[in-house]
């Protein structure tokens, strides 16, 4: 974070809180376009091409971009900065946000302008002007990787970086201002897609006889399970300050599994992986919509469009993790009927 | 990069005989989660298992955990060791199944139910739907699951809030009826205007049908809202049948279990339709203390406009409910009144307190004047 100091006769001092070195954060890069909401403006760049653009983006310089659908999820990360920063004043175990956009420099001005207007602290950016972020996400040792762009997203998970595409629903629910709240689905996010493959191939009881055989093998990771990780890192430094109760993270598991079924596997993976969830909701198929509702998470994690669209409506936050054999195109209103009906075997 | 260290739960589990602890790889390889290997069916014995209904279709009951098993055991951990040391508890007698609690026996009822309307109509949605609702920590999680396979239980929707209110997750569930132990709770929910009530479990149990539902309900304040209870507590026994005489024709406002009497309704209704009606698994009671001839009519004419049928009805006119309840054999009954719940689990009823109405003020100023 970046202070001007006066100290009087019109000179000022520049103090600058220092950003953690990137192998000790937890870091998070964000596109623009999930982090604003630049909507309007890319629509100018898809119609009227890249140099009417940048004029645009230029003349607006001054004027701050509204929040889009990552704003909420990176005040949420600032806030709980605050909190260890009180308890561990010297530690650099810290979130730290990344800008990663394929934006051109020219922009750079308004984007700066708006995080500034927010009171937002991010001060690594990441202007590619059209080249891949990839390798940059890399070199920052990115911890999870969010944007609008589903291909860019897809390389990132290819390469074993956590990532996923942002949805903004249409109305937002009310958030939490002093815990950050994370959903996570099970299967293809957390795990994992074995069991997906199964219940596509062979139906519904021939998973769940396979996951009561199972039941002591751990599954396998899925892509953002290291992202949980690195949560439940965090979580402990508070809880080692006795600050359970009060913890500024809350993380939930939203699993269409059914619990006597096949619940005890995935509850035995945490634990030998030696994560901790805090809630955990089994479905059995249920929709997931009015519980996330409910939980209010700053961002949900889902490999299924279905459910994307299921938790938008009801205004959450929802991110799209395209792994495994659960992806589909995303679905018009006429396809709803053949979903139903692939809902009714998972 | 990030190095992730074990924490004491997993150390102290013992479950684990080799740790899958690998390093956070963002970045370093290609994700080590593709390629397992084809497995075989044919290697499975598959037995069918129903498929879950959708909420808003069926009739859903949330219950806790400690009034589905006996967990007095571990409440006493918790509350003298504190949280870490019952995790720790619970997870080494995983595998150690609980014993039935106060709720059980409903909870089977309801399944013999599923088993009868699944045969008639196959195709249905409507029947009941068992959620686990409860404060419990995940790590818990598995033990309940062991649990519930070992009774042979068809439980497959968990809430594991972790010590957060479950409240606000029974409403996404539409839940028709919500039992607890914990008072406060119930409160909540009664609050937000969901059918809810608090166990006991009583030191002798009768037995129950394993093939035919039974529940009992009290009237006023639990089918019927409080009016009459609060004329009769501050104007006396008279006045009460003279107001009820006058307004015989006016019907009573709904309680807090009306709903929950229509949905058991609405399932009678689908077996009557099928000529299973001398048949039927459901059976429903109405155990008032009310006097028929004098304050009978209007509870009867109200129940009627409702358009509900209630199959048995008894009334008491003041006598003790005990030794009828002892008779009639339900799986649970709904009352206002302590007196009565505990009166009930005397004589081995499961019973339930629905924590509404007048008669909880007078109750608790009862006991403080008697310094209990």
């Amino acid at each position: 974070m970046v202070q001007f100091k006066d100290i009087g006769n019109g000179f000022s001092v520049f103090l600058c809180l220092c950003q953690p070195k990137p192998q000790n954060a937890v870091t998070i890069a964000v596109s623009s376009r999930t982090l604003f909401n630049m909507v309007a403006e890319r629509k100018i760049f898809v119609d009227e091409g890249v140099e009417k653009y940048v004029a645009f983006q230029v003349e607006h310089e001054n004027d701050p971009l509204k929040p889009g659908p990552a704003f909420p999820f990176v005040k949420a990360l600032m806030n709980v900065n605050t909190r260890l920063r009180n308890l561990y004043p010297d530690s650099e175990e810290l979130f730290d946000i990344v800008l990663m956009t394929n934006n051109h420099a020219q922009v750079g001005v308004r984007l700066i302008n708006s995080i500034n207007h927010y009171g937002l602290t991010i001060e690594r950016f990441c202007m590619t002007g059209g080249k891949s972020p990839i390798g940059y996400l890399k070199a920052y040792m990115t911890n999870l990787y969010l944007s609008k762009s589903a291909d860019k997203v897809t390389e990132a998970i290819e390469e074993g970086i956590a990532a996923a595409t942002v949805f903004m629903p249409k109305q937002e629910n009310d958030l939490s201002d002093t815990q950050l709240r994370v959903a996570f689905d099970g299967d293809a996010v957390l795990f994992s897609d074995e069991s997906e493959i199964i219940v596509k191939k062979h139906g519904l009881d021939t998973f769940f006889e396979h996951e009561k055989k199972f039941e002591n093998q751990p599954l396998a990771q899925g892509p953002l399970k290291c992202f949980l990780e690195a949560l439940g890192k965090l979580q402990r430094k508070f809880y080692a300050k006795n600050e359970r109760l009060n913890c500024p993270i809350r993380t939930f598991l939203v699993t269409a599994r059914s619990a006597a079924s096949s619940g005890a596997r995935v509850l035995k993976t945490l634990r030998s992986w030696g994560l901790e969830i805090d809630e955990a909701l089994f479905l059995a198929g249920a929709p997931k919509g009015p519980l996330l509702q409910k939980i209010r998470p700053h961002i949900f994690f889902d490999d299924q469009m279905f459910h994307i669209e299921g938790a938008n409506e009801l205004g959450t936050i929802s991110a799209h993790v395209p792994y495994g054999i659960g992806q589909n195109a995303p679905l018009k209103k006429t396809l709803e009927f053949s979903l139903r009906i692939l809902q009714y075997v998972w | 990069m990030v190095k992730m260290s074990l924490d004491a739960v997993q150390v102290m589990s013992g479950q684990v005989k080799e740790l899958k602890v690998s390093p956070s790889s963002n970045g370093d390889a290609r994700g080590s989660w593709e390629g397992k290997e084809e497995f075989d069916p044919n290697q499975l014995e598959l037995t069918a298992k129903p498929k879950p209904p959708k909420p808003e279709n069926a009739v859903t009951v949330a219950v806790s955990s400690r009034v589905l098993f006996r967990t007095e055991r571990e409440q006493k951990v918790f509350e003298q060791k504190g949280v870490e040391e019952y995790l720790r508890y619970q997870i080494e007698h995983e595998n150690e199944p609980f014993a039935p609690g106060p709720a059980f026996p409903f909870v089977k009822a309801l399944e013999a139910v599923n088993t009868r309307l699944r045969e008639l109509y196959p195709q249905s949605e409507e029947l009941f739907d068992i959620v686990l609702v409860t404060y419990n920590h995940a790590h818990v999680g598995i033990r309940l699951i062991n649990t519930i396979n070992h009774h042979n239980l068809f439980i497959e929707r968990f809430c594991m809030t972790g010590g957060s209110s479950p409240i606000g997750y029974l409403k996404a569930w539409h839940t028709n009826l919500y039992l607890s132990a914990d008072a406060e709770k119930v409160r909540e929910a009664l609050a937000e205007g969901i059918a809810a009530a608090t166990m006991f479990m009583p030191e002798k149990l009768t037995e129950v049908s394993e093939s035919q539902l039974r529940v009992a309900f009290d009237g006023d304040a639990v089918l019927f809202s409080d009016e009459s209870e609060r004329i009769f507590k501050t104007h006396g026994l008279d006045k009460f049948f003279e107001h009820e005489k006058e307004n015989e024709d006016r019907l009573l406002d709904h309680g807090p279990l009306k709903g929950f009497l229509e949905a058991l309704g609405k399932l009678q209704k689908k077996f009557y339709a099928k000529g299973q009606r001398l048949d039927c698994p459901i059976r429903t009671y109405l155990v008032t203390a009310r006097s028929a001839a004098s304050s009978g009519i209007r509870a009867l004419k109200t129940l009627r406009a409702w358009g509900l049928e209630i199959d048995e009805a008894l009334f008491l006119a003041g006598a003790p409910k005990g030794p009828m309840l002892e008779k009639i054999r339900p799986h649970i009954y709904f009352d206002d009144q302590m007196f009565h719940v505990e009166g009930a689990a005397e004589m081995g009823t499961v019973a339930a307190h629905v924590p509404y109405g007048i008669a909880q003020k007078y109750s608790s100023q009862q006991k403080m004047s008697s310094g209990k």
